[in-house]
């Protein structure tokens, strides 16, 4: 039916862009207040906005979710060997319980501490990775913009040990954070980038995030984001990647569902020779919801992608991918390359995908596959006839599946704990199943 | 037949052939050998017409007209044929069909009726034979799946099927075992004719006992360095390129 | 030797059934209002419910904005200068016979290649040939030789053939305004149980001013005896055409129709929108082809058809099945998603699409396969050709309900491209609901490669013909699925549309 019109449109409330931002350096604060002025009244994503198509219905903003002011809590980090820390708690910086890199080429600071010259320089660069028509709630974070973090590695900086964000959330009373973290990469720069999300308490917080990475010429950035916080969380979060010539950016985004758990990462290759691979895992259950939205631009000639997204669904939960290969006029001898492949776990499980191409130039290599379908019978009788029971064959199964995936995370520790995380998620849900 | 003057060609820039002479008499086979990288196989794109080529100077004459003037497949309706080193792939379309236009293409060129399919196909069974490939490729999306003898044999199938007036193999040899090299070497000798002559272009002289070539040349560098007759062919294989002063890993850098 | 030889200087759009039929009609005057709808059911004296129905399906589109999500640009269409009737003149009713109409019209469709003679029709059953002999032929020829033709003009009906032959099957045939006439409680029954009235914009729009159209009923058990086709001619200006195709099988019986469809060359856009609703109950089976070959505009975007069509299948008994196949090469906009709605256990929905667009065309195209019933299975095979500076999307939704257990899709769609200015484009929607239903989606994109050009040339075949075969070895999977000799007029319909002088 198109009935657009008597849908009624939500606008996002002026509750939601309040006065602040005092502490950012001016050229910020002017960004924040423009956004500000932007987004008041703009309508909320609904069932027909077609990047929230399958989602909508999970997104609740309500005033009440007034933004958190402090960053103290009961929340803990998680104690991690051999990383750099930087802690981001409620949205805000908190350098007392990071442990930074000191050493020459690398840079890392509030946004709150940044110079004149350096904020003004952030600002021009703020907001120009992501497509704020596909990603509206990633303008709500720059309205509400509190404080954030600039990372930024001289050309030809190795950071000796992985920079871990951890971003902790109390949510020991209703409210909402905003962080925001920009990182620049110069020439020939390399590092590993983890980010991961961990909350504490039951009542809703809506946590709306934000980062974006500008890898210059032959800067190699590897990027881990995990979200195993508990399921209570709203989580919208997005990341904007730049890829400059020849730079080459691998991306791992291991996660679990969560009230409302969304992740739009966009990426485009905007120099010769750049490269991504993005993978993904995705797993929900009880009534769960997930959403991966992924763009990879093919700018310029001759990049490459990977992508390869998985995804579990079990129980009443909900996952969705929605993978986009746009490879632009003249952008010749693109190479593209994109999978998706998801497993329905229980009946009452839903899997939606959907792999687009949109494609400009004519010399091009461009394929994308998507199943979606369940545990193999053949294999499983093959198990459970060598004596192992029916909850761990579809485990083993299950765990075969992300295998490869998990496999390719480049820091063995976070194999580890990733192995040890989705093998208890994944047989929990197969005793509820059973039960 | 064929007189080759001063040809030079280069690609995007880079000079590849640098001054090739050659004359192919009626009823002659003329090998070229030569390492890798020596332009044996650009010397047989070129005189097809490859676009990826650039004549830069010299003159190549065939039957007395200029190649050079000729569009790609002028030159294939003039009697030339190129046996690919890859052959390509063309999904959906059968081998058939292809045949069928190809070959209905000549006649109409020289002024023959087409083909009906019944006749058409009795020729195409009887020349599938002849290089030990079933009837069922016939069928078969032009090169789709084939591995790499079994395309050798459909360049060669179709070969006999055109029946051209000078036969170019573009290191038609590679790849194959000895049966399959025996098998296209004897469909390229039931063509063998006064009025037909063949270039064989061969890093080794193995295809050279089968076909036995009238004329040698030798090319390194974008040059013939040598001539003579089958016994230059067998002394390279006892020598090797070395004994001509050819550095082949140079060559071929 | 000419300065490029790219494939796309070999893609050349030349239109042959561009002509004008110089014929009198009756034509409404522009606009569109209730009274036009009364009128128009008066002229074809409908009973009194269709009127309603109209009426309420008007009421219904009046509530609806045109849609917008489509990938394709286009000057909105002002419904009140499109005239909503037009037939061609003439003095008695229907004609009663082929002596009756017009010269002129039958010259028309003499001219199209659709023998509307029987006797001559017949003739050509002869020579229809072994498909092998079919394939290596380059002459077509008789595609309409062993076929009931509808022939449609402008807004009517103006001949159905072989009426008598299929009477004595059982199966009904005829045109839609005949059928309300003949066996209204048919129509009654099914009209709008598969689209209905409230579905979409153009939907609403053509069931309220649908002015003619094919009507098919196959009865229990029976399969019908000859290829049914309705062949579409838009001939008046500053017309639309809204035709409504009703095609009912009856438990196990089975029938393959076709369409096919041309319209003058003209500077000003036409509308085409058109509504087809199939029914297949048990063990019925519908295969449902177009060949579509609209005017597409000329080589700068100027004119041609807006052809904004709704088709469904509904595999509504138990083991039934429905099978898209269409051919499209025409109109300068298109958006169309042949669906199918498996209801009945183990029924099957099909799906194979060959669509290319050149110049300034612009197509957006797919299909829908909504599995309800358990062990339903479905395949779509679809396949884009973008050449010149034409923009082409494939939209599908594969979606498995709760009710679809062990339901199975398997989907691929391939993309050609022809020169680096068009654009070529992938939107595929997958909606699982059952644990048991499984799903496989795969797409491609490629090009009409320098080797392959080089390769067929130095086989003495002509870069356009080299083009032309490349592209047809590509449409290979659906056009074998197409009746025999209409894969053979595709074929040709593909290179015609490639065809052109080089340079």
């Amino acid at each position: 039916m198109t009935l657009a019109h008597k849908t009624p449109l939500t606008p996002l409330d002026d509750a939601f862009t309040p006065e602040g931002g005092k502490q950012l350096p001016a050229p910020l604060k002017s960004l924040r207040d423009i956004r500000s002025k932007a987004i008041t009244g703009m309508a909320l994503p609904n069932r027909r906005t077609e990047n929230w198509k399958y989602s909508s219905r999970y997104l609740k903003l309500d005033p009440e979710l007034a933004p958190q002011t402090q960053a103290t809590g009961d929340a803990d980090y998680r104690s991690v060997e051999g990383v750099y820390r930087l802690v981001i708690r409620n949205g805000l910086v908190d350098l007392e319980s990071s442990a930074l890199p000191t050493g020459d080429g690398i840079d890392i600071r509030r946004f709150a501490d940044l110079d004149d010259v350096t904020a003004q320089s952030v600002a021009r660069k703020l907001d120009t990775t992501l497509d704020h028509g596909t990603t509206q709630l990633a303008a709500l974070n720059t309205a509400r913009l509190e404080d954030g973090v600039l990372i930024r590695l001289s050309a030809d900086t190795s950071v000796d040990q992985p920079v871990y964000i951890q971003y902790v959330t109390d949510a020991g009373a209703s409210g909402s954070n905003y962080p925001r973290v920009m990182v620049e990469a110069g020439q020939g720069s390399k590092m590993t980038l983890v980010e991961e999300y961990i909350s504490n308490g039951d009542q809703p917080v809506l946590v709306d995030s934000v980062s974006e990475l500008l890898l210059d010429d032959s800067a190699n950035i590897t990027y881990i984001r995990l979200c195993m916080d508990p399921a209570n969380v709203r989580h919208i979060g997005a990341t904007g990647v730049k890829v400059g010539a020849n730079a080459r950016f691998d991306s791992h985004c291991i996660g679990f569902g969560g009230d409302l758990r969304r992740h739009d990462l966009q990426v485009r290759l905007e120099g010769q020779g750049g490269y991504a691979r993005l993978n993904g895992i995705a797993l929900t259950q009880d009534r769960q919801h997930y959403d991966n939205h992924t763009a990879i631009d093919h700018v310029v000639p001759n990049c490459d992608s990977d992508e390869n997204y998985r995804c579990l669904a079990a129980d009443r939960s909900h996952a969705i991918f929605n993978g986009r290969i746009h490879i632009h006029p003249d952008a010749q001898q693109s190479h593209a390359d994109m999978n998706n492949k998801n497993l329905l776990l229980s009946t009452n499980a839903e899997i939606d995908t959907k792999p687009e191409l949109e494609i400009y130039a004519d010399d091009v290599t461009c394929a994308h596959g998507a199943t979606v379908g369940q545990l193999d019978e053949g294999s499983l009788f093959y198990l459970t006839s060598r004596g192992i029971d029916r909850d761990t064959a579809a485990t083993m199964l299950s765990m075969a599946f992300v295998h490869e995936l998990v496999g390719q995370v480049p820091l063995e520790d976070i194999r580890e704990a990733v192995n040890t995380r989705l093998t208890d998620f994944i047989e929990a849900s197969f005793r509820r199943a059973a039960e | 037949m064929l007189t080759i003057k001063n040809l030079h060609a280069s690609v995007e820039g880079t000079p590849i052939l640098k001054g090739i002479n050659l004359e192919i008499k009626p009823g002659e086979v003329h090998a070229v050998m030569g390492p890798n990288g020596s332009g044996k196989s650009t010397l047989a794109q070129v005189l097809v017409g490859h676009e990826a080529f650039e004549v830069t100077e010299g003159e190549i004459l065939f039957d007395g007209q200029n190649l050079l003037e000729l569009e790609v497949e002028e030159r294939a309706l003039a009697g030339l044929f190129l046996a690919f080193q890859y052959p390509v792939e063309i999904p959906g379309v059968s081998n058939l069909q292809f045949l069928r236009t190809a070959l209905n293409t000549l006649r109409k060129h020289h002024g023959q009726d087409e083909l009906d399919a019944p006749s058409f196909m009795k020729l195409a069974k009887e020349k599938a034979k002849q290089v030990d490939l079933s009837p069922d490729f016939l069928k078969r999306g032009v090169n789709e799946g084939f591995s790499g003898g079994e395309k050798k044999r459909n360049e060669i199938m179709q070969m006999l099927m055109m029946e051209p007036r000078l036969g170019i193999l573009d290191e038609t040899d590679s790849g194959l075992d000895i049966d399959a090299l025996k098998t296209i070497a004897n469909g390229v000798n039931t063509l063998r004719a006064d009025d037909r002559s063949f270039l064989v272009v061969t890093h080794y002289q193995r295809l050279l006992n089968h076909i036995v070539p009238d004329v040698v040349h030798v090319l390194a560098n974008g040059q013939i360095i040598k001539t003579g007759d089958k016994q230059l062919a067998m002394e390279l294989e006892e020598h090797g390129y070395g004994w001509l002063g050819i550095n082949e890993a140079e060559a071929a850098g | 030797m000419a300065e490029s030889n790219k494939p796309e200087d070999f893609v050349k759009h030349e239109y042959e059934a561009g002509f004008v039929t110089d014929i009198e009609s009756d034509t409404f005057e522009p606009g569109l209002n209730e009274d036009v709808i009364k009128r128009l059911s008066q002229i074809k004296g409908e009973p009194e419910w269709m009127l309603e129905w109209r009426l309420e399906a008007y009421r219904q589109f009046q509530e609806m904005t045109e849609p917008n999500w489509q990938k394709v640009n286009f000057d909105p269409v002002d419904l009140q200068s499109i005239s909503y009737y037009s037939a061609p003149k003439k003095d008695t009713d229907k004609p009663q016979s082929l002596d009756e109409v017009d010269p002129e019209l039958l010259r028309t469709y003499e001219k199209l290649g659709i023998p509307l003679h029987e006797q001559k029709a017949l003739a050509g059953v002869a020579g229809a040939g072994t498909p092998a002999e079919a394939e290596a032929s380059s002459e077509g020829g008789g595609a309409y030789s062993n076929v009931a033709v509808d022939a449609v003009f402008d807004s009517v009906s103006v001949v159905t053939t072989f009426k008598e032959k299929l009477a004595e099957a059982g199966v009904i045939f005829c045109s839609i305004s005949e059928a309300l006439q003949e066996h209204p409680e048919l129509v009654k029954k099914y009209l709008g149980s598969v689209v209905p009235r409230g579905d979409n914009y153009f939907a609403s729009l053509n069931s309220a001013v649908f002015s003619d159209g094919s009507f098919v009923y196959v009865p229990k058990g029976v399969k019908c005896p000859m290829e049914l086709s309705t062949y579409f001619r838009i001939n008046a200006e500053n017309t639309g055409q809204f035709e409504r195709t009703l095609i009912i099988a009856d438990e196990g019986a089975s029938v393959s129709y076709l369409e096919g469809c041309t319209a003058p060359q003209r500077d000003e856009n036409q509308l085409h929108a058109a509504v087809v609703e199939l029914v297949a109950l048990d063990d019925a089976e519908i295969k449902y082809s177009t060949v579509q070959n609209w005017y597409p505009g000329d080589e700068n975007g100027n004119g041609g058809i807006f052809n904004f069509v709704t088709k469904r299948g509904m595999a509504r008994g138990r083991n039934s099945k429905i099978s898209w196949t269409q051919v499209e090469t025409g109109s300068a906009v298109t958006w169309k998603y042949p669906s199918c709605v498996l209801k009945g256990d183990n029924s099957v929905g099909e799906f194979y699409s060959v669509a290319l667009t050149n110049n300034y065309q612009q197509a957006d195209t797919g299909t829908k396969m909504i599995h309800l019933g358990k062990n339903t299975r479905s395949t779509i095979i679809a396949k884009g050709i973008s050449a010149g500076h034409s923009d082409q999307s494939y939209r599908g939704l594969v979606k498995f309900q709760p009710t679809a257990e062990g339901a199975r899709n398997f989907t691929q769609c391939d993309s050609l491209l022809i020169g680096d200015k068009c654009g070529a484009h992938t939107f595929p929607y997958i909606e699982n609901k059952n644990s048991s239903a499984t799903v496989e989606h795969e797409a491609t994109t490629s090009k009409v490669s320098d080797e392959q050009m080089l390769f067929c040339r130095q086989r003495g075949i002509d870069p356009e013909q080299a083009v032309s075969m490349i592209v047809n070895g590509f449409c290979k999977e659906v056009f074998k699925e197409l009746p025999m000799e209409f894969a053979v007029e595709a074929g040709k319909l593909l290179e015609v549309s490639l065809e052109g002088s080089v340079g």
